[in-house]
């Protein structure tokens, strides 16, 4: 009887996985395609417009598409990105399985990606955690703040150019987790999808030490009531 | 005899700046053009920002310590040389740009 249930269920989630892969492919087909191409890289003719992201080579995990769909990339601290909000055009399930199919179509080795590049980062000693804040506001002060600004909303000096050719991100708001910003301030924007030429990698710079103390005070500093923790 | 000394030394800083070379540097495409410098303490080096973006130049070093703050599109900057030795210049806005400076 219990071999019954098991396959049952089997069956049921298999089919529910399905579902939402194919509705997910449907939705993306008559929407997302239109920027991130049917290949999931960008449509290279909008690039010079709106440079819509890899996602093949995003960073984000499944949960993390799905919020960027759902609110849009401006509501998770993106000053330029146009990537609207899809609240009000999906329901819930169409949200969730535009993110399934995303996820596992173009970029199904997402979370494994990322927490490979970290096993690879020098591990740093919890004992240190006063020197990495000290040393993390030093760097902060004098790289960072410049353009994220020098409490985190995205809005450094260099945000005042007349050019206005930078959109840096509110550290405030962000999505990305501690461990992922970290990877993306080591590799730089570009490495992780975007076709803007504006974070760039800072590994030649900061050794992992360096960049992880920046994290961490960025975390300790700045996003205490992040939406995500509350 | 204090005034001839003083006269003396005005004369010999008046002779310097005569003498001192204004050195520039470009900015462009994330690079500093030249990479590296050549120059004698009392110079001058003027970064020209010929990117459509904000950038920076810094050193640390401790003899030369400056920072031109950010820097607008189109804007030239000067700043002189005090002390001799090797420094690196850098941009706090974008971490690939370095600038290899040897002052004599």
């Amino acid at each position: 009887m219990n071999k019954i249930f098991i396959l049952f269920f089997t069956f049921l989630s298999l089919f529910a996985s399905e579902k939402d892969y194919k509705l997910g492919e449907s939705l993306f087909e008559k929407t997302c395609i239109s920027c991130h191409g049917a290949d999931g890289r960008g449509n290279p003719q909008l690039r010079l417009v709106v440079m819509p992201r890899a996602l093949s080579r995003s960073i984000l995990d499944e949960e993390q598409s799905y919020q960027i769909i759902k609110h849009g990339s401006r509501y998770w601290g993106s000053l330029a990105d146009i990537m609207p909000s899809f609240e009000s055009v999906f329901d819930e399930n169409e949200l969730r399985s535009i993110a399934y199919y995303i996820s596992k179509k173009f970029n199904p080795n997402s979370k494994q990606r990322v927490q490979t590049l970290y096993d690879k980062s020098d591990e740093i000693s919890q004992k240190r955690e006063h020197k990495m804040l000290k040393r993390g506001k030093k760097i902060y002060k004098r790289n960072c703040s410049w353009c994220h600004g020098l409490t985190a909303k995205g809005d450094g000096e260099a945000t005042r150019n007349p050019e206005k050719s930078i959109y840096p991100y509110n550290l405030r708001k962000t999505l990305l987790t501690e461990k992922q910003m970290f990877l993306y301030a080591k590799y730089g924007g570009k490495f992780w999808g975007t076709y803007k030429d504006d974070m760039s990698g800072w590994s030649r710079k900061y050794d992992d030490f360096t960049l992880k103390s920046i994290i961490k005070y960025i975390e300790k500093e700045f996003r205490t009531e992040h939406k995500s923790k509350i | 005899m204090s005034k001839i000394l003083k006269k003396i030394l005005l004369l010999a800083i008046v002779t310097v700046s005569v003498n001192a070379t204004n050195h520039i540097v470009d900015q462009k495409g994330k690079t500093f053009i030249p990479h590296s410098l050549d120059v004698t303490v009392g110079d001058t080096i003027t970064f020209r920002n010929s990117d459509p973006f904000a950038h920076n130049a810094y050193t640390d070093d401790e003899e030369n310590e400056f920072d031109i703050g950010m820097q607008a599109a189109g804007v030239d900057t000067t700043i002189r040389v005090k002390g001799a030795g090797k420094f690196d210049v850098e941009c706090a806005i974008h971490p690939n740009m370095l600038l290899e400076v040897t002052a004599h």
